[in-house]
């Protein structure tokens, strides 16, 4: 349940248009009490952006609509994979790094994405396995993800949303190739 | 009216409040009990698990911290096993983060170091993580060094539970967790700090610390807030 | 749309719903889950919508949910009124015309047929769908469904999930109408605990106790919770349950919450899953439309709020504290239990939280009873599960099977065992939180109990198969990094343990490890395991104790031999053909070196790689083209061909003498070290060699007047001719390797002989004991075994063979004494008892040999051979056999039939193996393994005399030429060790510059074979019957190299 924090917020100055801050305050309307509030609102906002992300604005004008604590939205939005805090690329790629993906060579997948999109890993992030990274022209997102459940085409990718199965390097590449030409 | 119970810990039979955890009930009865993450008056988290113990006729581990006190429970606190694995803890604990005591201000005031000497940890098995986490001197008064962090979250909880500020939460997750303060702002630009200074001295490590302190000057005080936190029944 | 408020508007929906399901006109239904659309269903789709429209049939065109089966998807279900419904299965689209074209003539596309369904038990209702059709198999005669039982996936795959009416026409919300109308919920508590529900989240807790405490809590507001999210990675049957059939969850759910008490549910689905999602949405409003859901349900009064919350993508929330956590908008930290959910769950209201699955099996219950519930599955573990059967298996899918089905079902009759023939190695089932069984235990049945005696828990239902290819140090890795980046970081065992287990881990795959390390890691896990706070950390180290317990030679060899057999671990092989060399030859090298036009140095690399280059480049296994990357492309790189070419060019050259000089420019400085290898056989060649090459004095002593073991007296000259091997055996003996000949030990020497003169003794006499077939009629004339045989042969004595030969066995002995025959001019049938693709000879001999004439019958076991007065072989009967069971090895067992067959003949040649010479092993006082196998220490080769090795067939068993040289290599290595006390092996092998840079052009050439002489020609003498590649051919395939042995960072 929202709890009440010391400082009053009900007026903020946004750095939001009207236009968004009203999006948000019937967002916050329509999920107000119900479980999952803040979840529901972070997923919509995000998708609302054109670089699936969560602008800083956002949150501190969602915190101070519903008086959630800013530390728990921020807790909250760093928490769950699915949540970004910096913008997309234009196209993502999202490797499964599922068993049987894994079984069937989804490392390898991985490793020639790296290497294709110019991507450094970030050694200091943990596991090398979570990740999402944004090539710096913001062309493409390359992301792993837990599971997609669709094991028996392993290994699979999801190139922009469309799911595709038992891929080898060559197709990856050549899918890539083709995105590289096609937004050129 | 909560009644009493008794119950045998290590083969002494002691009495307890019914209710009461049973961490609660042997610091009561002058018991020796490991913890970090517990803190009178404060809500128990069961986080760093050193306070595990045996309960005869179960067959897993148990928290003392969070586990109630049942009438006839037949608790071992001490034995080999459980000394190994606190041991462990504290070990990883060392690891993780960077904690050179010759340089801190809590040194000789530090809950972490007295547990490690007390329960006999000399040396640590494990690789050093060595991370590069913040240090924030922002705040007036107050400095945050997240190399001494150990993640109890007593400060989170001091600030949500008896100051109302919520001023503190933990990001992200595994052991790229880090406290932050509210939306990632520097502490000194807080918006709900009170300026209070209960986390600082809730944190059982030079984590947080009052300005102006050298090395070992720093000592710590939560009794006042679990006092306080008694008063007004936030939490048993 | 009508509200349903009483039995007839009940009827009237659900008669609307069935006439959907079986309209007066055909009706196809493409299977669109997920997985059907991933490989193409939407196209399917959209081709039959264009098509039917455009043609203008009276067709109905339906979608419906996946039937499980995800290897042949998509699946299309077609029905003609009257007949049964069939399942066609790999529709594409261009099939789309050819099956509307026949359903419009009144006939089913058999061809394309998967299997038939007659009628349908949906469990809470029932479908005849027609007869006939015999010729499609019934769907549970398929291997795939045969033993399948589905009660949760009842209505998956053949209905439309995206509409209610027909949900309830195959007796959806009737279990629903049940208990509103009999209003008694204590009474369905009781029926779903003495069904002995059992929660199908992983841990297995009763289902009817929970509901009970929660229908006891006295408090206003109560929360029911579905946990959707379906983290493991491996298992997806959630998705598919509620991608197919949404209804019947919802319909748990509300049964749950009118048992409870509870008003307010909750579904909480994984984010990653659109699909399912969506489905789910758009079932929760159309169950409200229809009044099942919301305030006056059925119009009996009672409220039940349904809402679904994406979760965002956390494993920790499939834990019911963190779940609630999560929905209460903090992050998904699990919290301390005391109190339970059902005291204190969502905002502090009594809560209860089940998984997809045990929903699904509450209106079956409700509607069939406890009793009926019970009599599927095991006493503890009533019912059936889904599981997700993926990884290295054909037949992946979902498979719901009654609990208590043993492992092996599952892995080969359901799965129909491996893609590619290699061998299983272990099932990891209840994926991150679970364990690896290995392959010895498939005994073991698939329940709560079992699994968990093995370390291992059933979890959600997933099961990854793993193969020879899988190596299982890198699958605990695999799973600690994931449950390492899953972890919530709230208490410390789980949070900093499981970095540093993963650090352990990644060094010992780098080939960093210490034993050290493994105790370390096995302490860690265990406290890991006992302290954690939540599920996941008390479940994390399970795959590293699975392992450790069930692989650990695997951990030992990464530790102590810095070897990973699977060559998955990147860091421990050169590349993957040098891994899967028995000899270790850097391969890359010696293609590159040819590459760049340096023959000789090519040379040098090979033989010091593989003293017998020519030789092994004829007979080799080649295990490495299995592994060559190139083979993704088109075929692998003929490396075995290449090095055959290099050595016979060099043995061929003038520069001959040069080279040989130069050879022995590498021998190391005389250490005065005596060394004896006993038996001049490929093994035993291999170490003299290299301990000679590493400074010390050699003497090789054998039993047979001349150098070369089996390769000289069992290989037929056609395949390997003995001028090769003289040219070879010669360059040992340049090296100044001595030999001692017609001397047996221990007859001639005796053991202890030789540890008076020697520093160090290599024992290599490899197996020269042909196995006998015990079976009436081996002591008639003309039976006779297949080494003596060849031996004969190859010392050029006459040897006794009649017209018709039969030679009974399917591995390299048997092919060649084939040949042999053949080329003897005799008429040849080789009988095996299994089939083709299980024979243990190379498939290129197999070939050749029937090429040249020679007969093959398969699944044929020798039952008796017949003789005539004269006391000679008369003819053989043998047993026709069909496949039975998967044994041990993975391959079928044959069955014997009635059926005998005769084969007239007058020589039966017996290959069925060879053995180890028992009493040499026990003469030799060294301690031996039941099988009369020398036992010696994997890692060094010692056995259990100080100062004696042994390697090669000795120890493992009759095995192939290129196992046995790595023996005799690795003993020196470990030789040399003990001799001298240092590690000098890297100084021997000599540095070789040349570029390493991954080839911008491979060359696009398909792969050369090498030339074979033509059959009937080469079918008539003993000259090599294959001609080596040319130059040109040789370098086309070293440019053909894609060089996997260059890592980034090294150009």
């Amino acid at each position: 349940m929202p709890s009440s924090s010391l400082i009053d917020y009900a007026a903020p100055r946004s750095a939001l248009s009207f236009e968004e801050q009203d999006f948000i305050d019937r967002l916050i309307a329509k999920h107000q009490g119900k479980p999952g509030m803040l979840l529901s609102l972070l997923e919509e906002i995000q998708e609302r952006q054109s670089a699936k992300y969560l602008p800083m604005e956002y949150l501190e004008y969602l915190a101070g609509r519903t008086g959630i604590p800013g530390s728990q939205i921020y807790s909250v939005a760093t928490f769950y994979a699915l949540f970004n805090l910096k913008p997309q690329g234009e196209h993502t790629v999202c490797i499964c790094r599922g068993t049987a993906c894994h079984t069937r060579g989804s490392r390898d997948l991985l490793e020639r994405m790296k290497l294709q999109l110019g991507l450094v890993s970030a050694e200091d992030e943990g596991g090398a396995d979570k990740l999402s990274m944004t090539t710096p022209d913001r062309k493409f997102t390359l992301r792993t993800v837990a599971c997609f459940g669709q094991c028996a085409l392993a290994p699979v990718v999801e190139v922009d949303h469309a799911i595709l199965g038992h891929v080898n390097e060559r197709a990856l590449e050549r899918e890539v190739e083709a995105l590289k030409k096609g937004g050129a | 009216m909560p009644s009493k119970i008794s119950i045998r810990i290590d083969g002494e039979l002691i009495n307890a409040q019914s209710g009461a955890s049973l961490l609660d009930a042997a610091l009561a009865a002058g018991k020796f009990i490991p913890s970090l993450c517990h803190m009178k008056g404060l809500s128990s988290v069961g986080a760093c698990r050193l306070c595990v113990v045996e309960v005869a006729g179960v067959g897993r581990l148990l928290p003392a911290c969070t586990t109630p006190v049942q009438d006839g429970m037949n608790v071992t606190t001490q034995n080999d096993k459980l000394r190994r694995y606190r041991r462990t803890i504290l070990e990883l604990l060392f690891a993780e983060r960077n904690h050179v005591c010759a340089v801190c201000v809590s040194n000789n005031h530090c809950e972490l170091q007295a547990l490690a000497t007390r329960l006999g940890v000399t040396s640590v098995r494990f690789p050093y993580t060595f991370p590069r986490v913040a240090v924030d001197l922002s705040h007036r008064k107050f400095a945050q060094d997240q190399n001494r962090c150990i993640l109890c979250t007593r400060c989170v909880r001091v600030c949500a539970e008896v100051e109302g500020a919520h001023v503190w939460n933990v990001v992200s997750r595994g052991v790229g967790s880090r406290l932050v303060c509210e939306l990632n702002r520097n502490w000194g630009d807080s918006r709900n700090c009170t300026s209070c200074g209960k986390c600082v001295q809730s944190c059982p490590t030079g984590a947080l610390a009052e300005k102006g302190f050298a090395v070992e000057e720093m000592t710590k005080r939560p009794e006042p807030i679990s006092r306080l936190a008694n008063l007004r029944g936030v939490h048993s | 749309m009508t509200k349903i408020t009483d039995l007839s508007t009940f009827n009237a929906v659900r008669e609307a719903g069935m006439a959907k399901l079986l309209p007066p006109n055909p009706r196809i239904a493409v299977g669109m889950g997920t997985c059907g659309s991933g490989n193409g269903a939407e196209a399917v789709y959209h081709a039959f919508a264009d098509a039917i429209g455009q043609r203008g049939l009276s067709i109905t065109l339906a979608r419906t949910g996946c039937f499980g089966f995800c290897a042949a998807e998509p699946l299309v279900n077609v029905w003609i009124p009257g007949k049964p419904l069939v399942i066609l299965q790999r529709v594409q689209p261009n099939d789309v015309g050819f099956i509307l074209d026949e359903l419009s003539a009144g006939r089913v596309p058999a061809g394309l047929a998967l299997c038939r369904v007659d009628e349908w038990d949906h469990i809470t209702g029932h479908v005849k769908y027609g007869t006939g059709l015999q010729e499609i198999p019934l769907w549970n005669e398929v291997p795939f469904f045969k033993g399948q039982k589905k009660i949760v996936l009842r209505n998956c795959g053949l209905i439309d999930p995206t509409d209610i009416e027909e949900h309830l026409a195959v007796g959806g919300y009737q279990a629903l109408y049940k208990v509103l109308i009999d209003s008694n919920p204590v009474s369905i508590v009781e029926s779903i605990k003495l069904a002995k529900l059992r929660g199908r989240g992983g841990a297995g807790f009763q289902t009817g106790s929970k509901w009970e405490y929660l229908q006891r809590a006295k408090t206003g507001q109560k929360y029911l919770i579905c946990n959707a999210d379906e983290g493991d990675p491996g298992a997806y049957m959630n998705r598919n349950e509620i991608e197919s059939d949404p209804h019947s969850l919802i319909e748990g759910m509300i049964i749950g919450g009118f048992v409870t008490g509870a008003t307010e549910g909750i579904i909480y689905v994984r984010a990653e899953y659109p699909l399912a999602v969506h489905r789910l949405q758009a079932a929760i409003q159309q169950a409200e439309e229809y009044g099942l859901l919301g305030d006056n349900i059925l119009g009996r009064g009672f409220k039940f709020h349904l809402q679904m919350v994406e979760g965002a993508g956390a494993f920790v929330c499939g834990e019911e504290t963190a779940l609630i956590r999560s929905l209460e908008g903090k992050a998904g930290r699990p919290t301390p239990r005391p109190p339970y959910p059902a005291e204190s769950g969502l905002f502090g209201k009594p809560t209860n939280i089940n998984n997809v699955e045990t929903w699904y099996n509450v209106a079956p219950i409700v509607v069939k009873g406890p009793a009926w519930f019970a009599e599927t599955g095991s006493p503890k573990s009533p019912g059936t599960k889904v599981f997700s059967l993926v990884g290295k298996v054909l037949n992946t899918g979902l498979v719901e099977m009654p609990l208590g089905t043993p492992l092996k079902t599952f892995v080969y009759d359901v799965g129909g065992g491996t893609t590619n023939g290699r061998a299983v190695k272990a099932v990891q089932t209840g994926g991150p939180s679970g364990g690896c069984i290995p392959q010895e235990m498939f005994d073991t049945p698939v329940d709560y109990e079992s699994l968990a005696q093995l370390g291992s828990i059933m979890g959600s239902g997933g099961m990854v198969v793993m193969d020879e290819d899988n190596c299982m140090v890198d699958v605990a890795r695999y799973f600690i990094e994931f449950t390492h980046s899953e972890s919530c970081g709230k208490c410390i065992p789980c949070r900093v343990g499981l970095d540093k287990s993963l650090y352990y881990l990644n060094r010992i795959t780098k080939g960093k490890g210490t034993e050290a390390d493994l105790a370390t890691l096995d302490d860690l896990s265990r406290m890991i395991r006992d302290t954690s706070l939540c599920g996941l950390g008390q479940t994390a180290p399970n795959p590293v104790l699975t392992t450790m317990r069930h692989f650990r030679h695997e951990f030992e060899d990464h530790i102590r031999a810095s070897r990973c057999r699977a060559g998955v671990c990147e860091d421990l092989a050169l590349s993957p053909c040098e891994n899967s060399c028995p000899l270790h030859m850097n391969i890359p090298r010696f293609l590159q070196l040819l590459k760049e036009d340096r023959l000789e140095d090519a040379f040098v690399s090979v033989v010091m790689d593989n003293p017998l280059p020519a030789s092994t480049g004829r007979v080799c296994q080649h295990p490495c083209d299995d592994r060559c990357r190139r083979s993704g492309i088109d075929s692998s790189v003929n490396m075995r061909e290449v090095h055959r070419y290099i050595a016979d060019s060099i043995y061929n050259s003038p520069r001959f003498p040069d080279v040989v000089a130069r050879v022995a420019t590498l021998r190391m400085a005389p250490t005065g070290k005596r060394c004896a290898v006993v038996g001049a056989g490929p093994t035993g060649l291999a170490c003299a060699f290299y301990l000679r090459m590493l400074g010390h004095d050699v003497m090789v002593y054998d039993s047979n007047p001349n150098a070369g073991g089996m390769l000289r007296y069992a290989l037929p000259d056609y395949r390997l001719p003995k001028e090769v091997l003289d040219r070879e055996v010669e360059l040992i003996r340049l090296m100044g390797v001595e030999f001692t000949f017609n001397a047996a030990v221990p007859a001639v020497i005796s053991l202890n002989d030789l540890d008076q003169r020697y520093d160090a003794v290599f024992l290599a006499i490899g197996t020269w004991k042909e196995s006998w077939v015990y079976l009436p009629g081996t002591e008639l004339t003309g039976v006779i075994p297949a080494l003596p045989f060849l031996e004969a042969v190859s010392k050029r004595e006459k040897v006794p063979l009649g017209k018709r030969v039969i030679v009974i066995g399917g591995g390299n002995a048997a092919i060649d004494s084939a040949r042999t025959a053949l080329r003897l001019g005799s008429d040849v049938t080789i009988l095996y008892r299994r089939e083709r693709k299980d024979m243990p000879a190379i498939p290129e001999e197999t070939e050749a040999a029937e090429a040249e004439g020679a007969k093959l019958a398969f699944l044929a076991t020798p039952h008796r051979i017949l003789g005539g007065a004269d006391g000679r072989v008369s003819a053989i009967e043998a047993v026709r056999t069909t496949l039975g069971e998967y044994d041990a090895s993975g391959r079928r067992r044959p069955i014997p039939t009635d059926e005998i067959v005769r084969y007239n003949c007058d020589t039966v040649i017996l290959a069925v193996g060879e053995s180890v010479d028992i009493d040499f092993a026990k003469a030799s006082g060294l301690k031996i393994k039941e099988n009369g196998l020398i036992e010696v220490d994997r890692f060094t080769l010692e056995t259990s005399r100080p100062k004696f090795y042994a390697g090669g067939d000795l120890i493992t068993g009759a095995s192939n030429v290129s196992n046995a040289m790595g023996y005799g290599k690795k003993a020196a290595r470990n030789i040399d060790k003990r001799l001298t006390g240092v590690k000098r092996w890297r100084e021997l092998i000599p540095a070789f510059t040349y570029n390493m840079a991954v080839p911008a052009h491979p060359s696009d050439a398909a792969r050369h074979h090498v030339g074979e002489l033509d059959a009937e020609e080469r079918a008539r003498t003993f000259s090599e019957a294959t001609v080596g590649l040319t130059t040109v051919e040789a370098m086309e395939e070293a440019c053909r190299c894609l060089r996997c042995d260059v890592r980034n960072g090294d150009h």
